[in-house]
């Protein structure tokens, strides 16, 4: 039984630590301490249930050990501000007046097509009209958008370049060439590809451009041929 | 809070509690059923013992068994079950090189099994 008490510890603090390294990606709607106990509790109480040659009293004692250590953690996540953010995370500022925070992306293993998505659920398609936008501790996506925003999103924007690369459906979706584009970061002083954070592409010719360590800034061209979509 | 504390304090001081009892309780019934064991078998070694000394160690057993269900796995019991009917089996044959065999695989379960409990780093990972 002492076995039993020390491994559910030792297993508990195994997956709550790597369940808040691995990021805001893997949960959805609860602190991290509280996806653990799901995780467990379920395992926990299966197990002997299921197997006969394992004493009930085994998943009892392993049950009331993560109960204890619940207790422990909700404790200490409330009373304790030092560790609050250690068992819970902080919130990520992922968009700032200056445009994405690719550093704050990074850390919590997420990338810019995983946050466009977050904002188009959250009901912003274009990347220009939010002032903040943050993942909190327990994975919520919140946003702030800009006083004008609705009147910058006329058309839907499509994500050209990704963290440095083309997004080829993308390009043929809007009918467009890559030389194109080229032609467009070259005029903009940017010499590499691979510089480019995100560039997006919207219907009427609007694009946010976003070059890795920079601010954002937002153009407006003439697609070839007038193409609108 | 004083809830939760409290709820804490009850839930440890159970814990642990039960930890302890075990701790104790499966040492002491496998000592004093080791030490049934140990004097079958110097009956045996002997060739003393007969089909009674060996039922009488088994119905021993067999009373253990029922309160160790609760605290060890049942796979543990069914492997001492197992060794114990074929001693008592060979004990009333008069098999003695043969019960001895099992008698010492019985002493061995006896002093084993309550150490595979122990808080210890090879029990543990």
């Amino acid at each position: 039984m002492t076995l039993v008490i020390i491994r559910t510890a030792i297993i508990y603090v195994t997956l709550l630590i790597i369940m808040r390294l691995m990021g805001k990606r893997q949960i959805g709607e609860m602190q991290p301490f509280e996806l653990v106990i799901t995780l467990l509790i379920a395992e926990l109480a299966c197990i002997p249930m299921a197997d006969a040659s394992i004493p009930l009293l085994y998943g009892i004692i392993a049950v009331v050990t993560i109960y204890v250590l619940h207790e422990i953690v909700t404790l200490l996540d409330l009373k304790v501000k030092p560790l609050k953010s250690l068992i819970s995370g902080k919130p990520s500022l992922v968009i700032n007046k200056n445009g994405i925070d690719d550093y704050q992306l990074k850390k919590n293993n997420l990338d810019v097509s995983d946050l466009i998505e977050s904002l188009r659920s959250a009901g912003y398609f274009s990347l220009d009209s939010i002032d903040y936008a943050l993942y909190e501790s327990n994975g919520k996506f919140s946003a702030l958008p800009k006083e004008d925003y609705e009147e910058t999103q006329t058309s839907l924007p499509l994500v050209i370049v990704d963290n440095g690369k083309y997004d080829r459906k993308n390009l043929q979706i809007a009918g467009l060439g890559a030389d194109f584009f080229d032609k467009l970061l070259k005029k903009e002083g940017v010499k590499k590809l691979k510089k480019v954070l995100v560039l997006t592409a919207d219907g009427t010719g609007k694009i946010y451009l976003q070059v890795k360590g920079e601010k954002y800034r937002t153009l407006k061209t003439e697609y070839p041929g007038g193409k609108t979509w | 809070m004083v809830k939760s504390l409290t709820a804490i304090a009850i839930a440890t001081a159970l814990l642990f509690g039960l930890a302890l009892f075990e701790w104790f309780y499966v040492a002491e019934q496998f000592s004093d059923f080791g030490e049934e064991v140990q004097t079958l078998y110097d009956k045996t070694d002997n060739g003393t013992a007969n089909a009674e000394d060996a039922r009488a160690v088994q119905t021993s057993w067999e009373e253990r068994k029922s309160r160790l269900h609760v605290w060890i796995p049942h796979n543990d019991v069914n492997k001492i079950d197992d060794y114990m009917a074929e001693a008592v089996r060979l004990i009333g044959e008069k098999e003695y090189p043969l019960a001895l065999a099992k008698l010492e695989i019985l002493l061995h379960l006896s002093k084993c099994i309550p150490g595979t409990y122990r808080p210890e780093a090879e029990n543990i990972f």
